[in-house]
C-alpha cells in the first residue's frame, strides 16, 4: 500500500493547509491568464521552487509516465484546436504550436501544484483546510475520501493484473482493440473489490459515528503563522500583477486563432 | 433498564435480492459483562447477527426485516447507525478498509471527533487506547505501514475511544498469525474482565476463545446450541457437523476413551494423560520416523531451487534477504511466517511474477529471468489468495477455460481439461453456473480449477484456506492432497497451523525475508521456542505432546504409538 502524502518536516509541510489550498488555486490562476509560454515562466519557476521545498520529487518521479504521455498528445492536440498565421509543417503553425506549449504547461504544472498540495498536506488537514476555507464537512471529507481511493485502486489494480498473468494474460502484445479487450478481466474484478472495499469503508464510517451530531470537534489543531500570511499576501500581489497584466494585453500570442 | 445488554426477540432478516432468511428466528438475551462468542459454518448467518446489533441491518443493509433487537434498553429500528456508535463498537475482519486515517493517532481521534468530545478529551482517550492495545510507540506512524496484527489492534482501540458499552468483533483474527491472533484475543480477555463492556466475537478458531463466557452455535439462520465454553466444547462430533473446528485436546482424548467429560486445555490434557497411566511407547515412535524418513527420501529431483535470493521493492524494501531452498519434485510443502514476512513475495518468484534482484531462482534447473512469466505458468500455476482477485467471466466454464484459450489449446482439448479440472475441485457439473453466485469456498475452488486446468507440475496456493469454515477447509486441503498423491507439487502459504501440520510434509519458516527454520514438519514443530520467534504457535495438540517429550502432527499418529500402563 503506497500513500501519496509524504511524512516530511518541510518548509512546505509545515505551513497551514488553507494557505496551501489558496497557493493551489493561486497557482491555477496565474497560468490559466496567458497564451504565451514566455509568460508563464515566472509562476512556473515558483511552482518548481514549491517543489524542491516540498522535497516531493518522488511523488513526481511516480507518475512519469502520465506526464510523459499528457505532454506529447498536449503538444500535438492544441494544434487541432488552434491555427495561426506561420505555417510550420502538417497541423503545426508557428503561434498554435507555441499556444500549445502554453496549454501543455498549463497541464502539466497543475499537475505538479496538486502533487504537492496532496504530498505535504495530510488528508485530514485538508479536510479541516476545506472547512475552514467554507466548505461543508461533508464535502471536504468526500474530496479527501476519492483521494484516498486512489491508492487503494493502484493496489488492487496491481494485485489483479499479477493474479491474471499468472494465468497467461499478456497485456503487452496486440493491435489497440485486443489490447482493450484483455484489459476485461483486470477491470471487473478492480471493479468488484473496489465496490466491496468501499461497501467495508462506508459502514465503518457510520459504525465510528460519522455525522451523527451537527456539531463536530477537530483534534488537529491548525493556526496561521506569520509566513501563512507572507506568503498569501505575496501570492495575491503576484496573481494580481498577473490580471494586470492580461488586462493590459500582454500575454497573447499575435496571430493566434483558436476554434 | 433491564439486566441485559442486549435483548433479540424472534429475529428473521433476509438480505434484499436473495430467497432464503439469512437469520431465521433468532432470540438471544446476552447480560452485561458477558464475553459471548457466536460460531458456526460458512454463511449460517454469524456476520449478519453481529450487524444487527449496532444497526448496519436494517439501516445500512436493507432487506426483510422482522422481529426486534433491544440494545441497552433502545430498539434498533427506532434509531440509526452513528447514534449508536457511542454505544456499540464493531470491528471488522477486513482491517485495510476499516481505517482510513493518515495517522494512528489521528484514526483513534475519528471517532470521539464525531461526536463532539473536547480536544483534551480526545487526546487522553488516544493515549489511553493506545497504550491499552500496545501501540502507544506508533502514535504517528501511518496505518498502512502497520502489520496486520497491529491494524486490527488499532481498529480495536479507535473502537474503544468512543468508550463503547458493547464491543462487536467480526472475525478479527482471520488474517492474522498465530501470535498476532493471540495479541487480539489478550486483549479481549483484558476487557472480558472488566465489567462496563460486554463482547460479543464471531470466531473460527476455538483455541483462542476458551476464556470466553459462553458460545452460541448458528445454523441456518437459528440458534442450533448456546451454552457455557465448556460444555460446548465437549461436543466434539457435534462441532465437526457445525463447521467448527474441535479443540485439538478433546478429540484426541474422546478417541481413546469415548466418555466425557474431556479435559480441554493442554494442562488438563497431560494430567488425564498420567491419569490414564498412557505413554508412548518408543519403539513405535521410532519406526513411524524411519518410515517418514523413507518416504520423503523418495523425493530427490530438485523443480524450485532458490539461491541466495533476494528482492527488493521498488520503493526501496528489501522483502528478501538471501534464501536458499529446494523444492524437490512432488514433495507438499508449507510456507509458513508472520503477516508481511516476505511468503508471498517468495512465492511469487516461482512462477516468474517478481524476477530477483539478487541471487538466482531455478525452475527445472533454468532461471525463471530466462524462462519470463508465460512459459512458467504452464509449469508453476499461483492460485492467488483472494478469489475475487482473478474471477471475471460469468460461466465457470469460461472462468476455467479463460488460461487455455489464452494458450490457443484447440476447443475439443479445452472442454476436455476444464471438466477434468472441475472434477479434481468437486465442481463438476457447475459449468454453466455464475462464479459469482458461489459461495467463497466454491470461487475459491473455480480458481483453483482455472489453474489446474492449465496442467502445471506444481500448484501454488497463497492462503487457500482462509475465509473458509473448518469443513470446507478440510475438504480443500484433502482435495489438494490428492493432487499432491497423483504426483503434483504442492506449495502453499498459510497461517493455519493445524492445516501445515496434518497436510504439509515439508515446512519453510520465514522472518523478516529470511529463512528461519526449513525441515519436515515434525522437527519444524517441535522447536516451539523458534517457531515464537516468527508469530507461529503450533496448535495445542501438538504443543500438547510436544510437553509429552515426542512431536505428533495428528491424534491419529499419536494414538497408533501409545501403549498403556507403566513404563518399566
Amino acid at each position: 500500500m503506497t500513500e501519496l502524502y509524504l511524512d516530511y518536516n518541510t518548509i512546505m509541510h509545515r505551513l497551514d493547509a488553507r494557505t496551501k489550498i489558496l497557493i493551489f488555486i493561486l497557482n491555477f490562476i496565474a497560468m490559466v491568464l496567458f497564451d504565451h509560454p514566455l509568460y508563464l515562466l515566472p509562476i512556473i519557476s515558483l511552482i518548481l521552487l514549491q517543489a524542491a521545498l516540498a522535497k516531493v520529487w518522488v511523488n513526481i518521479w511516480r507518475i512519469r509516465f502520465l506526464l510523459t504521455v499528457l505532454i506529447i498528445t498536449g503538444i500535438f492536440m492544441w494544434n487541432i484546436f488552434a491555427s495561426g498565421a506561420t505555417h510550420l509543417f502538417w497541423i503545426f503553425d508557428l503561434e498554435s504550436l507555441l499556444y500549445s506549449i502554453c496549454r501543455t504547461m498549463l497541464i502539466v504544472f497543475m499537475i505538479f501544484s496538486g502533487v504537492i498540495l496532496i504530498s505535504t498536506t495530510r488528508n485530514e488537514e485538508l479536510v479541516l483546510g476545506m472547512i475552514q476555507l467554507g466548505l461543508p464537512y461533508r464535502v471536504g471529507f468526500t474530496i479527501s475520501t476519492s483521494l484516498r481511493l486512489v491508492p487503494t485502486i493502484a493496489n488492487s489494480i496491481y494485485t489483479v493484473s499479477q493474479a491474471q498473468r499468472s494465468r497467461g494474460l499478456d497485456l503487452e502484445s496486440g493491435s489497440i482493440i485486443e489490447k482493450i479487450k484483455k484489459y476485461i478481466p483486470l477491470l471487473i474484478p478492480v471493479f468488484i473489490s473496489t465496490i466491496r472495499n468501499t461497501n467495508v469503508f462506508g459502514m465503518a464510517l457510520e459504525s465510528k459515528g460519522f455525522g451523527a451530531k451537527k456539531d463536530r470537534t477537530f483534534y488537529l489543531n491548525s493556526v496561521m503563522k506569520k509566513l501563512d500570511y507572507f506568503i498569501i499576501i505575496f501570492g495575491v500581489i503576484f496573481v494580481a500583477v498577473s490580471i494586470f497584466l492580461d488586462i493590459q494585453g500582454y500575454g497573447i500570442i499575435p496571430g493566434l486563432s483558436k476554434f | 433498564m433491564t439486566e441485559y445488554a442486549v435483548i433479540i426477540n424472534d429475529l428473521k432478516y433476509c438480505y434484499r435480492g436473495e430467497k432464503e432468511f439469512a437469520l431465521d428466528g433468532i432470540s438471544l438475551k446476552i447480560p452485561y459483562g458477558e464475553f459471548l462468542v457466536i460460531m458456526g459454518a460458512s454463511e449460517a448467518g454469524k456476520s449478519t447477527l453481529s450487524a444487527c446489533i449496532n444497526g448496519l441491518i436494517p439501516h445500512y443493509m436493507k432487506g426483510k426485516y422482522k422481529g426486534e433487537v433491544i440494545v441497552l434498553g433502545q430498539n434498533i429500528q427506532e434509531t440509526n447507525v452513528p447514534a449508536m456508535a457511542e454505544n456499540v463498537g464493531i470491528v471488522f475482519q477486513d482491517f485495510e478498509a476499516q481505517l482510513f486515517s493518515t495517522n494512528v493517532e489521528l484514526e483513534v481521534a475519528f471517532g470521539p471527533e464525531n461526536f463532539a468530545i473536547s480536544r483534551e478529551e480526545i487526546k487522553k482517550r488516544i493515549d489511553e487506547n493506545l497504550e491499552y492495545v500496545g501501540l502507544e510507540s506508533f502514535c504517528n506512524r501511518s496505518p498502512f505501514t502497520l502489520s496486520g496484527g497491529q491494524k486490527q489492534k488499532l481498529a480495536i482501540a479507535s473502537v474503544l475511544a468512543m468508550c463503547p458499552k458493547i464491543l462487536v468483533m467480526d472475525e478479527p483474527t482471520t488474517d492474522l498469525d498465530p501470535i498476532s491472533k493471540k495479541g487480539i484475543f489478550d486483549i479481549t480477555n483484558k476487557l472480558r474482565l472488566r465489567d462496563d463492556i460486554t463482547l460479543i466475537v464471531v470466531e473460527h478458531e476455538t483455541e483462542e476463545v476458551l476464556n470466553a463466557d459462553r458460545i452460541a452455535l448458528i445454523k441456518d439462520g437459528k440458534i442450533f446450541k448456546i451454552g457455557p465454553v465448556r460444555d460446548i466444547f465437549q461436543e466434539v462430533e457435534m462441532l465437526e457437523d457445525l463447521g467448527v473446528m474441535p479443540l485439538g485436546i478433546p478429540k484426541f482424548f474422546k478417541k481413546i476413551d469415548p466418555k466425557p467429560p474431556f479435559p480441554l486445555t493442554i494442562e488438563e490434557g497431560i494430567e488425564k494423560f498420567k491419569n490414564l497411566n498412557l505413554y508412548v511407547s518408543e519403539t513405535k515412535y521410532q519406526d513411524m520416523l524411519e518410515q517418514e524418513e523413507a518416504s520423503n527420501h523418495a523425493f530427490d529431483t530438485p523443480i524450485i531451487q532458490c539461491e541466495n535470493l533476494e528482492y527488493t521493492y521498488p520503493n526501496g524494501v528489501k522483502a528478501l534477504k538471501g534464501i536458499n531452498l529446494k523444492i524437490n519434485q512432488g514433495e507438499m510443502v508449507a510456507i509458513i511466517g508472520q503477516n508481511a514476512s516476505g511468503k508471498t513475495t517468495l512465492a511469487k518468484h516461482f512462477n516468474g511474477l517478481l524476477e530477483p534482484t539478487g541471487g538466482n531462482v531455478l525452475v527445472d534447473n533454468k532461471s525463471t529471468k530466462e524462462q519470463g512469466i508465460f512459459k512458467l505458468g504452464q509449469k508453476v500455476g499461483y492460485v492467488f489468495q483472494n478469489p475475487d482477485h482473478q474471477i471475471f467471466s460469468e460461466l465457470v466454464y469460461d472462468e476455467v477455460a479463460f488460461g487455455l484459450k489464452l494458450r490457443g489449446i484447440p476447443k475439443e482439448q479445452i472442454d476436455e481439461r476444464v471438466s477434468e479440472a472441475l472434477v479434481a475441485v468437486g465442481l463438476s457439473g457447475f459449468e454453466k453456473e455464475d462464479p459469482f453466485s458461489l459461495t467463497k469456498s466454491g470461487r475459491q475452488r473455480v480458481a483453483v480449477a482455472s489453474i489446474l486446468a492449465i496442467q502445471p507440475d506444481v500448484l501454488i496456493l497463497d492462503e487457500p484456506t482462509t475465509g473458509l469454515d473448518y469443513q470446507e477447509q478440510r475438504s480443500m486441503m484433502d482435495m489438494v492432497k490428492r493432487l499432491n498423491e497423483a504426483g503434483g507439487t504442492i506449495i502453499f502459504i498459510t497461517h493455519h497451523m493445524w492445516v501445515v501440520t496434518e497436510y504439509a510434509k515439508k515446512v519453510f519458516v520465514l522472518k523478516d525475508g529470511q529463512l528461519l527454520l526449513q525441515g519436515n514438519t515434525r522437527d519444524v514443530f517441535s522447536q516451539e521456542k523458534t517457531l515464537e520467534e516468527s508469530f507461529l504457535r503450533p496448535p495445542h495438540f501438538v504443543q500438547f505432546s510436544n510437553c509429552l517429550g515426542k512431536t505428533f502432527l495428528s491424534p491419529d499418529e499419536m494414538i497408533l504409538c501409545l501403549e498403556n500402563g507403566s513404563k518399566s
